[in-house]
């Protein structure tokens, strides 16, 4: 029996609002519905703009990161975990669970590269009870999205936990290990206990970070909890990809010491030929690329690793990206009215708003929720509006105020 | 935290508080100092225990009077958690500077108390009470003294009790003692657990028991005999407590009895034979006891007294046996004669229902047994018994039922009904005689009449205006309390049809309609995708749960859940739904999934908890009323309808919600659990059933949630899940800290106190 389930539809058939205000509810397209004009109040002169604030002050909160100084593992060799049981097939998330899932997930591995460029990682997909390993770790970025591309995915029988998770188990000492799951399924089919795999991630100091797709499983929240990852169940789309994407900054290191403490990295030198040659990683005749600094092969994108020497390669700015998780751009706190006397914010220069009259005898809650819009960097104590501090903070990750005051004094 | 109610400091063994868990204290209070009864409804796991435990020990040290604390509970773990409550009690008392001199005890049966490794490894209880017996009773201690030691086997640990117990007047020192620390005692010391906690019942400040010792006579009058009028007693569970009442004082005689009883009758004759050749001298002491007046008898020690009265103390006469039962022989012969007139009336054919007054009339015509000595029948037995000094008592167990049987027979006549049944299914002869207690409220009369205060607790006593009806007494207070939460931390739903809108129900005319159970079979497979690790269903009878899976299993049905999660079936064999339990938990914890189907009266819906992933969703199939074919019911019903002014329908729908409430509240087991409720039924949509149930559970079933069909169940359940997944922090759980509690206090002397609700 195939369902249509439209419990995050946006749209809604305005005809079957007097039907349903009789309680004659009862047909598969009307189950459920969202009243998203009801999120929107107007205010006195009957605008939206408090209600649209109030929206992204919130989108904000969720932002607010730990920016504690701390050691964060930023050589990370990560296996994404993806279930492709029957349980994928469900369309609560649109457009089915397994297309999210895996459109999510090429955002997601295109992402983690960005922002850890030195680190490594690889897919395994689990269906019917059996693990299968589509992408050792690799460096290279394009090869996992070209594997979950391929258009031979599909789903059968249940997943197999303990089987995948055996095999994500062997990873490479140096550098943090991780594993993510991506679960649709709220059953496990498993060939032993998974107690004892949970154990030996544990002494192995591999975490484990999972996102449910349907619902909070008992086993998924104790091993997440046991090897210190996260668990979350996705409430919508964004949610999904709000989980997925917490993964990203790299987590802080356990205390316990991994045995290699170097790591040899090649920088190899860009080249620009007028002739094209070929290059060893797909043999095609290109013109640009790069040298490893070991063996003097040429390759076409970093970072990777070396296809002749397996030196890992990387260039200096990949470096430095990843280095802004150790030292990340402190969260700026909201401005209250009563210090806010800045008129442009600092970055882009666009005007902020003036405080608004209040009118005594008029309702207070309109402006006990209204902010005003202004972010203050703690350190520089300079104002930012809100477009300006998300994309300090998600892009940049340097603060421009803290920056030219430094520029100055030196 | 400590606070004040009223004048009364109470010290709680925890930072905070609930709302619900301070007023309840405050009712309860206010119930002890009226000196009443009190009926008090609470969900379960919001801290019932030891907000009751708190108040009352604190009642008991700070009022002049030393109230003793008797708390009666239902199960082992039941008892073993409520010691373990009042010791983190006491032990917090004691930090905060408290010098209480506490001494908690509890009590069960031999079976989970022996320490004397020949006679625990026996598995029935019955085998190691005879056991025990066999090495304690006083005859055989006598004996033993007259021959060499190690002749006649002791059981080591009682005989140093009793030793030390000479000396020294308490057998043990101030503190709670949980049933395994008793035991770890009783081995440290080399005391017999057991006999230690009986003899410090009286001594104890808080006595934690099963029920059965208070309410069934045939125990009670052994264990709690001595305790004073000024105890406060509390019921907890209580939701049941009508039903222990009545099966106190019933009896069912089988056809197997009757043979076993034969036999010992034969025994006890060749026993008395040869007695009177060797010793004549016994029998004819016994003799003139008996003409001396029963209770001069019966002034023995208490190990003894196994073949305990079945009939309330304040009903046992106090006049000497009547003569023809006087000599030993005559007895057995009277006894023989009585159980041939049973066999007699067991061959009938065809339903009988008589009361006790029309079955001894017919006794009389027939084989010319009076009533005065049947009413000493059990009375009669056991000092036989004693005389004889029979040691395998476990072979007299049939023949004392019988006995049992007479004296109630000829004891009681209103509340009680005589119904034989011939055949079993209407087709299977298996004769029954069942003398069967209507009236709930006899068992329990002497209760109320002897202690100032009875607490009545549980999650589920709605209807309260019910209980006081059938159990028949006045309560002072009686309150039911909502469940403070900020996250909703359940979610109950009817499912009125399935997809196909086809209605849903347990009714009789439509209970095997292949749509109804494909629908019920959708329910469940369903349900089985969407909700992760353990769902419990409840099917209202064993008979119907076994039809309903055979027809599923030809749909196919089973075959689609199981690719979803294992499915395990209670049983009424006790170590098959044991086992069956065992591998549940384990598919639950290790990822795989499972479905329990069980029986809304069973053993799982009584006594077992499906906390956190144990239990994410339960589903009610149906509406459990009871197997209204049932002549005793019918008896039952017919009663209350006559003496009690309850009618039928009221009361079958009374007990089937108070079965329900029961079955769902098994899934949550405190404020940070979640779980879905779903009742399947047409008729759970209607308000009349509705009304029955608990308010902790009413005031969340929302109008939109009590006529779905299974698709639009399965979407509000989903997202559910997904919220109740979210992580959430403590705080929000509606808890007061003592500041909070301080300022009610305030308010509430501020008007006066609260005004005590009466429904």
């Amino acid at each position: 029996m195939t369902k249509i389930i439209n419990s995050n539809e946006e749209l809604i058939d305005i005809d079957d609002e007097a039907q349903n205000a009789n309680q004659q509810i009862g047909y598969a397209w009307e189950e459920e519905y969202k009243r998203s004009w009801d999120v929107l109040q107007e205010d006195e002169d009957g605008g939206l703009k408090h209600t649209v604030e109030h929206l992204q002050s919130r989108k904000r909160k969720r932002l607010e990161r730990d920016t504690s100084i701390i050691k964060r593992g930023i050589i990370r060799h990560m296996f994404l975990i993806i279930d492709l049981s029957e349980a994928m097939l469900e369309k609560d998330l649109r457009p089915s669970r397994l297309d999210l899932t895996l459109s999510y997930a090429e955002q997601f591995i295109l992402e983690f590269f960005d922002q850890n460029p030195i680190s490594q990682l690889g897919v395994i997909v689990s269906k019917s009870g059996v693990a299968e390993k589509l992408m050792g770790l690799t460096g290279n970025p394009m090869d996992n999205i070209n594997v979950l591309k391929k258009k031979n995915i599909d789903t059968d029988g249940e997943p197999s936990l303990q089987n995948a998770l055996e095999m994500a188990r062997h990873v490479p000492a140096h550098g943090s290990r991780e594993i993510l799951i991506i679960m649709g399924s709220l059953t496990s089919c498993d060939p032993g206990d998974i107690n004892e795999t949970i154990d030996n991630l544990v002494s192995e100091n591999i975490r484990v970070s999972i996102v449910g797709l349907a619902a909070e499983v008992q086993i998924c929240k104790l091993m997440c909890k046991k090897t210190k990852g996260t668990y979350g169940v996705v409430l919508n789309e964004a949610h999904f990809k709000d989980l997925l994407f917490e993964i990203i900054p790299p987590p802080p290191v356990s205390i316990v010491k991994s045995k290699s403490e170097l790591v040899v990295m090649g920088f190899p030198r860009g080249v620009n030929e007028s002739m094209p040659s070929l290059c060893a990683c797909h043999s095609k005749p290109v013109s640009g690329g790069y040298i490893c600094a070991r063996c003097n092969s040429k390759i076409c994108d970093l970072p990777t690793d070396c296809p002749i020497c397996e030196l890992t390669l990387v260039s200096s700015p990949h470096l430095a990206r990843s280095y802004h998780h150790l030292f990340p751009v402190a969260n700026f706190e909201e401005v209250p009215w009563s210090s806010a006397f800045t008129t442009h914010c600092y970055s882009c220069q666009m005007p902020f708003q003036t405080q608004p009259q209040v009118v005594k005898g008029r309702s207070n809650n309109v402006t006990s929720i209204d902010s005003s819009g202004r972010y203050n960097c703690p350190k520089c104590k300079k104002h930012f509006c809100i477009e300006c501090d998300t994309f300090i903070h998600e892009v940049i990750h340097n603060c421009p105020g803290c920056l030219s005051t430094s520029e100055n004094s030196t | 935290m400590k606070f004040f109610i009223g004048n009364l400091p109470i010290y709680f063994p925890y930072d905070k508080i609930y709302p619900e868990q301070y007023s309840y204290m405050v009712d309860l209070k206010k119930a002890i100092d009226a000196g009443g009864h009190c009926l008090l409804e609470m969900p379960s796991g919001t801290g019932k225990t030891v907000s009751l435990l708190s108040l009352i020990v604190a009642i008991q040290a700070n009022y002049k009077e030393k109230r003793k604390l008797i708390y009666c509970s239902r199960t082992v773990p039941e008892i073993e958690k409520a010691l373990a409550e009042l010791r983190n009690l006491i032990e917090y008392r004691t930090k905060c500077g408290e010098k209480d001199e506490y001494l908690g005890i509890g009590l069960t049966s031999r079976k989970n108390l022996c320490i004397n490794s020949s006679v625990n490894q026996e598995k029935w209880g019955k085998v190691v009470d005879a056991r025990c017996r066999n090495l304690t009773a006083s005859w055989i201690r006598e004996k033993s003294k007259l021959y060499s030691p190690g002749e006649v086997p002791l059981c080591n640990f009682y005989e140093k009790m009793e030793n030390d117990n000479e000396r020294q007047r308490m057998l043990i020192p101030d503190g709670v003692y949980t049933l395994e620390e008793l035991r770890e005692y009783g081995k440290e010391q080399g005391h017999c657990p057991y006999y230690m906690a009986r003899r410090t019942i009286p001594f104890a400040n808080a006595v934690i028991y099963s029920y059965h010792y208070l309410l069934d006579p045939k125990v009670a009058e052994l264990v709690s005999k001595e305790l004073s009028k000024d105890c406060i007693v509390v019921f907890d569970e209580a939701h049941n407590i009508d039903n222990v009442c009545i099966e106190s004082l019933s009896i069912d005689i089988t056809k197997p009895n009757l043979d076993a009883s034969a036999k010992s009758i034969a025994k006890l004759r060749d026993v008395i034979e040869d007695i009177k050749k060797k010793d004549s001298q016994r029998l004819r002491d016994e003799y003139d006891k008996l003409v001396e007046g029963l209770m001069a008898a019966s002034q023995e020690r208490d190990e003894d007294v196994y073949l305990s009265n079945p009939i309330l103390p304040e009903d046992l006469s106090h006049e000497a046996v009547p003569g023809n039962i006087r000599q030993a022989e005559h007895f057995v012969a009277f006894l023989r004669r009585f159980v041939e007139y049973l066999k007699t009336r067991m061959r009938a054919q065809q339903v009988v229902a008589e009361s006790p007054m029309s079955f001894l009339q017919n006794c009389r015509e027939v084989t010319l047994i009076e009533r005065q000595p049947l009413r000493f029948c059990s009375q009669r037995l056991t000092s036989l018994v004693r005389t004889l000094e029979l040691s395998d008592l476990n072979d007299y167990y049939a023949l004392h039922k019988v006995a049992a049987f007479a004296t109630l027979v000829a004891t009681y006549e209103a509340g009680f009904m005589l119904i034989l049944e011939p055949f079993e299914n209407d087709t299977i002869p298996n004769p029954i005689f069942h003398y069967a207690c209507l009236d709930a409220s006899i068992a329990i009369k002497p209760i109320f009449r002897r202690f100032k205060t009875v607490v009545i607790t549980s999650g589920t006593l709605s209807p309260l205006d019910m209980y006081p009806k059938i159990l028949n007494f006045q309560a002072a207070v009686q309150e039911s309390y909502s469940m403070t939460l900020t996250r909703n931390c359940f979610l109950p739903l009817v499912v009125t049809r399935g997809s196909d809108q086809v209605a849903i129900s347990s009714k009789f005319e439509v209970r095997n309609d292949p749509a109804v159970v494909r629908n019920f079979g959708q329910i469940l497979v369903e349900f089985s995708k969407i909700v992760p690790d353990g769902i419990v269903a409840f099917f209202p009878s064993y008979l119907y749960m076994e039809s309903i899976v055979a027809m599923w299993n030809d749909m196919g049905i089973l075959n689609e859940a199981w690719k979803h999660k294992l499915i395990f079936v209670e049983t009424p064999d006790a170590a098959e739904t044991s086992l069956a339990l065992e591998n549940y938990r384990k598919a639950c914890d290790n990822g795989r999934g499972a479905i329990l189907l069980s029986v809304a009266r069973g053993k799982v819906s009584e006594g077992i908890d499906f906390d956190h992933n144990y239990g994410r969703a339960v589903i009610m199939f149906g509406v459990p009323y009871q197997y209204t074919e049932s002549r005793i019911l019918k008896a039952r019903l017919e009663f209350l309808r006559e003496n009690y002014r309850i009618r039928e329908s009221d009361f079958l729908t009374f007990d089937a919600m108070r079965h329900a409430a029961q079955c769902v509240g098994r899934v949550l087991r405190g404020k940070t659990d979640y779980g879905l409720m779903i009742f399947s039924d047409k008729r759970f949509a209607r308000a009349d059933k509705r009304n029955k149930l608990p308010r902790w559970l009413n005031q969340f079933i929302t109008d939109a949630c009590t006529n779905l069909s299974t698709d639009m169940a399965l979407v509000t359940a989903k997202k559910f899940l997904r919220t109740m997944a979210q992580p959430f922090e403590r705080d929000q759980l509606g808890v007061w800290s003592v500041e909070d509690v301080e300022r009610q206090e305030r308010s509430n002397v501020g008007v006066g106190g609260r005004a005590a609700q009466f429904n």
